[in-house]
């Protein structure tokens, strides 16, 4: 049990360092998950929930791109922002959501601000997600 | 001799100015934990990141001759230096430390280079180096009042635009660094091309990168630029606050001296003046008789 140790960190502070079972992360190429000994790996994180099961307890956090890294069953989370579910400002995100969705809608495909709205979009969804609306 | 009504006036107006720097350098105080609380905070990030950069980096140049433009040092004819002073004044040596140190580097430089341009970040850099008749190419403004990583964001992402466009080939970053809450050191810190540390020895381990080495070294040198401004601003705003705090206790120790010199100079005043006195009625009432 507890085999993996997580750090989950951003450029302002420590988030959090904990034990856990699995670890499941939106990454680019599609979610993943690690469990004891995987192979050493690096991968690019997209904004979504990252989730931590440890025994029977699941803790969800809203991150916002950044990239992950596993060696020795040590797991360490290089975040742009990730916020538990009690952190969460759901009236922001709410309002996030609605106006990056309205921008997204009025620019054409290959604007150059569609993949920042888009971006936006899709972290405002990681944290109504994870706040559970 | 001045009056005593005038010294009075002098010990009152010492009084208020310590009262201000005592004031101020408690403000200083409670600043300076928090600045050196920001650090603390940034610290993991940055020492993790910098980890994979060199672990991805070190790995990706053997492949390919260079592992990222951002990493390709090119002959220098073009620099940069970022010159990072505070907003604000009254905090001994801290800003004028900096500017001395730009102009030192502006003439011992100017042959080596064909051109140097700078660039400020604070208030106090900006209004000295003008005022010495230096050309600025930009300031940045308002960064220190909310200090944020998207503004350390913004400027890593301006500097790298010109590095990679040519415009300059080599760009420098000039702060206080904070040593402690009484020592600040001048640090000149390259900041383009990357330097990456050599490969650790037990780096011996592949890992599986995904979506690829390339793209993930894309995503990390980015980072770890927007890391070394932010951190340079960090260590920036905690020196700041410890020069502050320390001018202001020299300066209220100096106004405690003063008021001393000023109190004894006021006490022989009035004696003088009572004796005065005391000899003119003597002598008053010895001519009365």
């Amino acid at each position: 049990m507890a085999d993996l140790t997580l750090e989950i960190v951003t450029p302002e502070r420590r988030v959090a360092t904990l034990q856990a079972d699995e670890v499941r992360a939106p990454g680019v190429l599609g979610g993943f998950g690690i469990r004891k000994d995987h192979t050493p790996f690096m991968s690019q994180l997209q904004s979504g929930r990252l989730t931590v099961v440890d025994g029977a307890r699941e803790v969800h956090y809203a991150i916002g791109g950044g990239f992950l890294q596993v060696a020795d069953n040590k797991v360490m989370v290089l975040a742009d922002s990730a916020e538990e579910r009690e952190e969460i400002d759901v009236e922001r995100a709410k309002r996030a959501f609605a106006e990056a969705t309205e921008r997204l809608r009025s620019l054409a495909e290959g604007d150059e601000n569609h993949p920042v709205e888009a971006a936006r979009v899709r972290r405002a969804t990681a944290r109504l997600e994870v706040a559970g609306r | 001799m001045p009056s005593l009504r005038d010294i009075r006036r002098r010990i009152s107006s010492v009084k208020s100015t310590q009262q201000i720097t005592k004031a101020m350098k408690m403000v200083a105080a409670a600043k300076l934990r928090r600045a050196q609380e920001a650090i603390t905070k940034a610290r993991p990030y940055a020492t993790l990141l910098e980890q994979s950069l060199t672990r991805v980096a070190a790995r990706a140049g053997t492949e390919e001759s260079a592992a990222h433009p951002l990493l390709a040092s090119r002959p220098v004819k073009r620099v940069e230096l970022v010159v990072i002073t505070s907003d604000r004044g009254l905090a001994g040596g801290f800003n004028s430390n900096v500017v001395r140190r730009a102009q030192r580097f502006l003439t011992e430089n100017a042959d080596k280079y064909e051109e140097i341009t700078l660039s400020t970040i604070g208030k106090k850099g900006r209004d000295s180096l003008k005022a010495r008749k230096v050309a600025l190419r930009k300031d940045y403004t308002g960064v220190h009042a909310k200090l944020s990583f998207d503004k350390a964001h913004e400027i890593a992402g301006e500097l790298s635009a010109r590095f990679l466009s040519g415009e300059v080939d080599a760009v420098f970053l000039l702060f206080n660094e904070f040593k402690n809450a009484i020592a600040q050191v001048v640090r000149l810190k390259q900041f383009l091309p990357v330097e990456t540390g050599p490969a650790e020895a037990t780096a011996s381990v592949d890992f599986l990168y995904e979506p690829s080495r390339t793209e993930l070294l894309a995503d990390i040198v980015p980072r770890h630029l927007e890391v070394q401004v932010f951190r340079a601003l960090l260590d920036s705003a905690a020196s700041e606050h410890g020069a502050r705090m320390t001018a202001m206790e020299a300066a209220t120790r100096n106004a405690d001296e003063m008021i001393g010199a000023l109190s004894l100079q006021y006490n022989r005043a009035r004696q003088a003046y009572i004796t005065k006195e005391l000899s003119e009625i003597v002598s008053g009432a010895e001519s009365l008789k």
